[in-house]
């Protein structure tokens, strides 16, 4: 594998972000969804990185999501009324929570390291359901909003305006998926791939397995808790249900759905989990059991996901050719 | 692997492209044709799943009978009128946000009307007041929504908790005792519920001797209510709601805590009192709407077409969603607007007709505050009434404005646009 993905796919979905805002409108969407698509799918693509890159499953994705939340929210709400400080220092909160629990867990493997990262994920959950006078408990932190963006030269008005605040979601994104496809190119990403493929063997190689899988889980939580920051500012309001492990299981479901062996799959396993959630809930109180029975069937059918059945036809096809 | 160099469409891109088509269809749902067309739109975001799934459902059934009515005599501004539902979930802020967006940006609503979760409709407050739609709440009880997060677009149809406590207080302190226990759910609506408990008991010359936050969706209150017998109050108030309420009362009549002490609440709710078996339904309560109100003839009306659509009796949560649904009506008829800020002002003050008030006084929407005042309905569950429906025997009317406080002691401080 020379490249993470082929540049016409890479250039087809930048293509599909940019002009979201419009197609989104047309078939029957409206901005905030385009917007949520692009968060989730953040976070989702995130906790690829650990688990499609690194091969590592963590059901504890939501608690670093939630903390960039609340940390945003609160720095808003209680010091200072800025959306990039705020981002900061969320996104710092679940970096350095995920970098101290991190030491305790990346000796587990499997199941185990499963278990443990829920277990940690609903500590943070009932600290911020219970702690009433400071996180705002099961009403969650209300009585603050997402500020302009002062550039300097320019003012940009992120409340008011949903097109502005959804180019300014997209801009982070790149960014943030810019540096993940970064890492993954590095000798470090290929070292991490080398570890989900063999780990025994990494070890023998003499790589240091143990602190891969930590700076590779730090830095999946650092990007996770930046989408939870830009979910808490998309929401303008954080509850604990951000937290919650329900959240981390969904993320799970994204990446599977989309295909966790393909960088952009995630990103597409949120776009269907998110719409196709919007779309049946107005139509049936019970669409939890249609995205259930959705992802059972992809899950029986199609286990590489989405993304996976494209690529299988792809490789089908040039076989064919090559022969 | 060779390099594929021939151009042309090949099997893969139409596949491709049958599944992206296929995929757009799913992705829209609704394609809006010309403005001029389209019906009056009254989107309700309410919860339809879990804890609150009950209440939700009787909000949804009174906002259709609504529709109906409205749209037999006119509808609005002579256009039909049209209800969009969709499902907040019972707890899940992010959602019922999501949902107030989806309705108000791509459904163009006119009025948003929820939600049963207090938490919730404080979230969808601040959506509504963002995207200046006029916001009729029904059934969120937590003071903040016409208090100190009120907005002039924001209306309530049911009490404050604070009125639901001052009208209960008196009676409860008369006939039960001044030593209160409280078991409280730790949300917005159980806080300002029990806090406006204290305080109302405090003014009638009870006190607080222990008080238990239990979180939403507790199934096991046995640690709590073993708690509450050993500090031996007069009486132990019961503040959970929905299917909470069912279990903490079940256990405490399992405990046998009501031959011991007195069992009260201030809202109580028949949905509730439906779900308990008949020794459970004890306890001194406040009903804010009920269906069994003798010589009132709207009442009567409202209650057998209630009972021909769903073949029970109507509930407060009927009552909520068919008043709110009739709220959205008649501030446009009556302002002769769909404009958001002239509604607001018809509305505040406004009295609601008999035939939407359907309780002895009629209730007005407060200038300033935005909340309705209607009539409170104080008295005791009942196993068993004159009907298998009848659980409820009302012993005292309270006059709204008796128990709402000054404006100033609602902390709102009402903010029109210029």
């Amino acid at each position: 594998m020379t490249r993470l993905e082929k540049p016409a796919l890479t250039a087809f979905v930048w293509l599909a972000l940019l002009t979201m805002p419009w197609w989104m409108n047309a078939i029957g969407g409206y901005t905030e969804l385009a917007s949520r698509v692009l968060v989730l799918g953040l976070a989702a693509m995130a906790l690829n990185f650990l688990l499609g890159y690194t091969g590592v499953l963590s059901f504890g994705h939501a608690a670093y999501f939630g903390l960039g939340a609340y940390g945003v929210g609160m720095m808003i709400k209680f010091v200072v009324p800025s959306t990039p400080l705020g981002m900061l220092v969320g996104v710092a909160t679940g970096t350095v929570a995920a970098a101290v629990l991190g030491l305790l867990i990346v000796k587990l493997r499997g199941v185990y390291f499963a278990m443990v990262t829920i277990a940690f994920g609903q500590v943070f959950y009932f600290i911020a359901f219970r702690w009433n006078s400071v996180t705002g408990g099961d009403d969650g932190l209300t009585g603050w909003k997402r500020q302009a963006l002062d550039l300097g030269f320019t003012q940009v008005d992120l409340l008011g305006n949903d097109r502005a605040f959804y180019y300014f979601l997209l801009f982070v994104f790149a960014l943030a998926v810019g540096a993940m496809a970064l890492i993954l190119r590095s000798p470090f990403g290929r070292t991490l791939v080398a570890i989900r493929e063999n780990e025994r063997r990494a070890r023998f190689l003499g790589i240091p397995v143990e602190r891969h899988i930590w700076l590779s889980f730090v830095i999946s939580c650092f990007f996770v808790s930046l989408a939870g920051t830009l979910y808490a500012l998309l929401n303008n309001f954080v509850d604990p249900r951000a937290l919650r492990w329900d959240q981390s299981g969904n993320f799970v479901i994204m990446a599977v759905l989309g295909g966790m062996r393909s960088f952009w799959g995630p990103l597409v396993g949120a776009a269907i989990f998110v719409v196709l959630q919007d779309y049946v809930s107005s139509h049936t109180e019970n669409w939890m059991s249609f995205v259930g029975l959705f992802f059972v069937l992809v899950v029986l059918f199609f286990p590489r996901g989405v993304m996976g059945i494209l690529a299988r036809r792809r490789a089908t096809d040039a076989t064919k050719e090559g022969a | 692997m060779t390099q594929r160099t021939t151009g042309g469409v090949t099997r893969r891109t139409i596949i491709k492209a049958a599944a992206a088509t296929a995929a757009a269809q799913v992705a829209g749902p609704f394609v809006i044709s010309a403005r001029g067309d389209t019906p009056v739109r009254i989107g309700l975001d309410n919860p339809l799943t879990g804890t609150y799934a009950a209440l939700g459902k009787n909000e949804l059934i009174g906002c259709q009978l609504a529709i109906e009515q409205i749209n037999a005599k006119g509808g609005i501004l002579s256009r039909q009128v049209e209800l969009l539902s969709e499902d907040s979930t019972s707890g899940d802020a992010g959602t019922a946000v999501q949902k107030a967006r989806k309705l108000i940006d791509r459904d163009n609503v006119n009025f948003l009307v929820g939600n049963v979760n207090s938490a919730l409709a404080l979230a969808m407050a601040d959506v509504a007041a963002e995207k200046k739609v006029l916001m009729v709440v029904p059934g969120g009880h937590t003071d903040a929504v016409t208090g100190t997060s009120c907005h002039y677009n924001v209306f309530r149809v049911c009490n404050t908790t604070q009125m639901e406590a001052n009208a209960v207080a008196p009676t409860l302190i008369k006939n039960a005792g001044k030593k209160w226990y409280y078991i409280t759910p730790d949300y917005a609506f159980g806080h300002t519920l029990q806090a406006g408990l204290e305080k109302a008991c405090a003014a009638n010359g009870g006190s607080k001797i222990g008080a238990d936050l239990t979180p939403l969706g507790t199934t096991d209150y046995s640690s709590y209510l073993i708690k509450a017998q050993a500090a031996n109050p007069d009486v132990i108030i019961f503040l959970p709601q929905g299917d909470d309420m069912i279990n903490a009362m079940k256990q405490a009549v399992q405990f046998g805590l009501d031959k011991r002490f007195h069992l009260a609440g201030a809202q109580q709710e028949l949905e509730a009192l439906e779900g308990l078996p008949p020794e459970a339904r004890v306890g001194t309560w406040v009903f804010e709407w009920y269906w069994n109100q003798p010589n009132n003839p709207h009442v009567a009306t409202f209650v057998s077409a209630i009972q021909k659509k769903t073949g029970k009796v109507p509930t407060a949560r009927t009552w909520f969603g068919y008043a709110a649904t009739w709220t959205c009506a008649l501030a446009a008829n009556n302002a002769k607007s769909l404009d958001t800020l002239k509604m607001a002002k018809t509305l505040s003050g406004m009295k609601l007709p008999p035939e939407v008030s359907l309780m002895p006084d009629q209730a007005y929407y407060r200038e300033g505050q935005n909340q309705l005042l209607g009539d409170l309905f104080v008295g005791q569950a009942q196993a068993k009434g004159s009907t298998a429906e009848d659980l409820f025997k009302v012993s005292t009317i309270v006059k709204g404005p008796d128990a709402a406080g000054t404006l100033a002691e609602t902390g709102c401080k009402m903010q029109w646009p210029a």
